[in-house]
């Protein structure tokens, strides 16, 4: 039988002299699920980009069903039946779900938009493909889920018989991810093919059927299901083995450092984000918070980080107020941050490597001088950090917005940790870092956490919450809803069914995990 | 204070109302369409003033009709070449716009100077035409209210009940048509009206063409009707009122239409007031309008931020 679809020899080199993909070759079957894993830079997104028609292949043939096509730019890939969700969702925020899947091509009826069909059409979908939402709610009012739904059906409603998925789990809960994988086999029982783009191992060895994997810009290996295993597979990805392990706090008595009280912040439309937070940091351990994006966990870190005013309540760091004093104080009292968004808040795109391991420290002797930069200091400081943390990058005066992902979150990570933070606020820290990165990025807050560092942990991915945290947190709807002193025995199942609003712990267990 | 509240209650003020409202509607209307799709424009008030002195040149030399026509032309090319600067030479939509503005000031002057042989204040010397009213004094005989009607309906220029008329067609046009929903989804998100395969740059230049026109249009009312002949400087600010009455509105073509009808009384009742308080200096009363639309737009915004 003639494979689906067949990428041969595709090769790619971007305007900028990197070589994306060498030679790669895909071959996808019919109505399965295909997974292509690979470290940030692999080539991944780029041989997806070359299937959807928004970057060229300077060689190499793809062939749908044995004939040859040319993807010339997505509208040809759609015409084609190939569909693709990104990332980060298009849809319009005020739009009904039902408008967002018909954008563009509406039905009509005379000159009007005709609704009725509109809505009765998306609904078919959705019921056929096991897609459950509600099609005549704004997309705004929808958690993420059902939003990533909207983008599949607008993929199907034009009819796409291959659907690529760029990291589709990375902004999900675990519930979510099990209904879109209940929905990911109902499109294969029908005659879908699904290409599945991820680096959250586990998962991928649960839904896919065959394992593409990518290294460096070269197709490196090609798993059945059967032979997958994790190890295996993360060592073909980084080429070599890797330990995404951190050992966990030393037990005893660590003292107090960091008392939040009855904490409310309102959030960007005036509502409360946060309400009435209670909890006590300590000394030498990392407190998780895991939460659904948007249920206030951004707020919160924006508050004690200083870049969002707090309404009540109080954040007091080792004894000194600072509920409403200036980033710089709160730097100066022993506060460090690792923002959610490297690229806007985390670092100055268009100034060097060694200007942003400074910007931090512009009150220091060492860097500034009788309001002079000291540029020899911040030079030799700068080539220090890039070598104590292993940052790729040509030299100190290299732009950081040059660098990749991986090394730009790395270049936080080393100027928020060289300052010996009391109380280090980390959001997101691996978000769209490569394994590699990932595992340094780990072993270097576990470091900070031995030295006696307090720091306030959350991410979406749930794993690796599980594998930092000593103590961890849930937040539903600005609330506490659950907390556990010990997270050894914890499973993403348990921090699910909190994190989604199904249950809430008793008062008495949470406070005793709180303080 | 009663005589003021009696002179607000009358038909002839209601009659004021409509007359003052509908310039500064059609550029509000223009200003929504350009607005909603993602490009502010804000030389409105300079696409009125280059459609209201082209007007008035041009029927001085043609049929009404003709010299509205003109207007509307102007300004729909204006905004094609705003659209041309903004989206294909990537210049900031609002430094464009106030590069119009400047040379609409000017320009108007200059131009003026030429077409009327030395005069640099009015076209007073151009037989400019006026655009005819529509006389509704059939109206009258309805029992009862008829006369009260005719006198606040009747006498109106034609392009007010176009302008009333295009309020509900661009309600109908962005509620109710696919391409309606693609404007505003260019206008909301446009990431997603180009994953859908919608240009949001074609989009865009269609809104600045429809915005530029429909000031035109306002600017030919303003000087067909309202004033008969070109006076350097005549809008004096309805391009900008029109841009508040698009925020003030909240965006939708019935608020940005009631915003327009707010300011344009004020504006009627800055005319009616010095009759009535001649104790109060009239450059005060001038600017009511204007202290109107800042106070306007403060409390919608606050309202907007506590909401």
């Amino acid at each position: 039988m003639t494979p689906f679809l067949e990428a041969i020899g595709i090769d790619k080199t971007y305007p900028g002299g990197v070589h994306a993909n060498k030679s790669v070759d895909l071959t996808v079957s019919h109505s399965e699920v295909h997974a292509i894993v690979g470290e940030n830079g692999a080539g991944k997104s780029t041989l997806m980009k070359i299937l959807f028609g928004v970057e060229q292949p300077n060689a190499g043939e793809i062939r749908l069903d044995g004939t040859p096509i040319h993807l010339p730019s997505p509208r040809a890939a759609i015409a084609a039946g190939i569909g693709m969700v990104f990332q980060h969702f298009s849809l319009v925020p005020s739009f009904t779900v039902a408008e967002n899947v018909v954008l563009g091509v509406e039905p009509r009826s005379g000159l009007r938009l005709d609704r009725k069909r509109a809505a009765e059409t998306v609904q078919a979908l959705a019921d056929r493909f096991r897609l459950p939402v509600d099609v005549e709610a704004p997309v705004e009012r929808l958690p993420v889920g059902q939003q990533q739904r909207v983008e599949i059906l607008k993929a199907l409603y034009r009819d796409a018989k291959l659907l690529i998925l760029d990291e589709p789990t990375a902004v999900l809960a675990p519930q979510e991810v099990v209904e879109l994988f209940a929905a990911i086999r109902s499109l294969t029982e029908q005659g879908r093919t699904i290409l599945f783009i991820a680096h959250k191992l586990p998962e991928v060895i649960e839904i896919s059927d065959t394992i593409s994997v990518m290294r460096a810009g070269h197709m490196v290996g090609r798993v059945p299901k059967a032979e997958a295993t994790e190890a295996g597979l993360a060592r073909m990805m980084v080429g070599r083995d890797v330990a995404l392990k951190v050992t966990r706090a030393k037990p005893g008595e660590r003292k107090h450092l960091c008392r939040i009280s009855g904490l409310t912040i309102k959030n960007d439309r005036g509502l409360d984000a946060i309400s009435g937070m209670d909890i006590v940091l300590r000394a030498g351990e990392i407190v998780g918070i895991a939460a659904v994006e948007g249920n206030g966990q951004s707020e919160l870190f924006d508050a004690i980080g200083g870049l969002r005013p707090v309404e009540t309540g109080s954040v007091e760091l080792g004894g000194i107020d600072i509920t409403a004093v200036p980033v710089d104080q709160r730097r100066d009292a022993g506060m460090a941050h690792i923002p959610e968004d490297r690229i806007a808040t985390g670092s100055a795109g268009g100034a060097t490597v060694a200007e942003n391991f400074v910007a931090t420290e512009l009150e220091d002797e060492r860097f500034v001088r009788h309001g002079l930069l000291d540029l020899g200091a911040i030079r030799a400081h700068a080539v220090e950090l890039i070598d104590h943390f292993s940052v790729r990058v040509n030299g100190p005066d290299a732009a950081i917005g040059t660098l990749s992902g991986g090394n730009m979150q790395k270049v936080v990570v080393a100027r928020e940790l060289s300052s010996n933070p009391k109380l280090l606020l980390v959001s997101h820290p691996t978000r769209g870092v490569d394994l590699g990165a990932t595992e340094f990025i780990w072993q270097r807050l576990a470091v900070a956490r031995d030295a006696g560092s307090a720091i306030l942990l959350t991410s979406a991915d749930l794993s690796e919450l599980l594998s930092l945290s000593d103590r961890m947190i849930v937040l539903y709807r600005g609330r506490i809803v659950a907390a556990f002193a010990d997270t050894t025995e914890l499973t993403p199942e348990t921090l699910g069914s909190y994190m989604l609003g199904f249950a809430e712990q008793p008062e008495n267990e949470r406070r005793a995990a709180l303080s | 204070m009663n005589a003021i509240i009696e002179t607000i209650l009358s038909a002839a003020f209601v009659a004021a109302v409509i007359r003052t409202t509908t310039p500064v509607l059609f550029a509000s209307l223009g200003g929504l369409l350009s607005d909603l799709v993602g490009s502010l424009n804000v030389a409105l008030e300079g696409m009125m003033l280059i459609g209201a002195l082209t007007s008035v040149i041009v029927s001085a030399y043609a049929p009404w009709y003709v010299g509205v026509l003109a207007g509307i032309a102007v300004g729909g090319m204006l905004g094609a070449l705003m659209a041309l600067f903004h989206l294909r030479f990537k210049a900031d939509v609002i430094l464009v716009g106030f590069a119009v503005n400047i040379v609409a000031a000017g320009g108007t002057v200059t131009v003026l100077n030429y077409a009327t042989g030395g005069d640099k204040g009015t076209s007073i010397n151009l037989p400019s035409k006026a655009i005819p009213a529509l006389d509704l004094s059939f109206l009258n005989a309805i029992p009862g209210i008829g006369p009260v009607l005719t006198q606040m309906f009747s006498g109106h220029s034609y392009l007010t009940w176009l302008a009333a008329f295009l309020v509900f067609a661009i309600w109908y046009f962005l509620y109710r048509t696919p391409e309606g929903l693609r404007f505003r989804a260019v206008g909301e998100y446009p990431a997603a009206a180009e994953a859908a395969g919608i240009s949001p740059n074609r989009l865009r230049t269609y809104g600045l063409i429809a915005s530029g026109a429909l000031a035109g249009l306002g600017g030919a009312q303003l000087a067909m009707f309202n004033f008969v002949g070109f006076t350097r400087d005549m809008t004096a600010g309805r391009g900008f009122i029109a841009l508040g009455a698009v925020l003030l509105g909240r965006r939708h073509p019935v608020g940005t239409a009631i915003a327009a009808v707010l300011f344009g009384a004020f504006e009627a009742l800055s005319i009616a007031l010095p009759g009535i308080l001649p104790q109060v200096p009239g450059e005060v009363i001038h600017s009511i309008p204007f202290v109107v639309t800042v106070l306007a737009l403060m409390l919608s915004s606050r309202r907007r931020i506590a909401a």
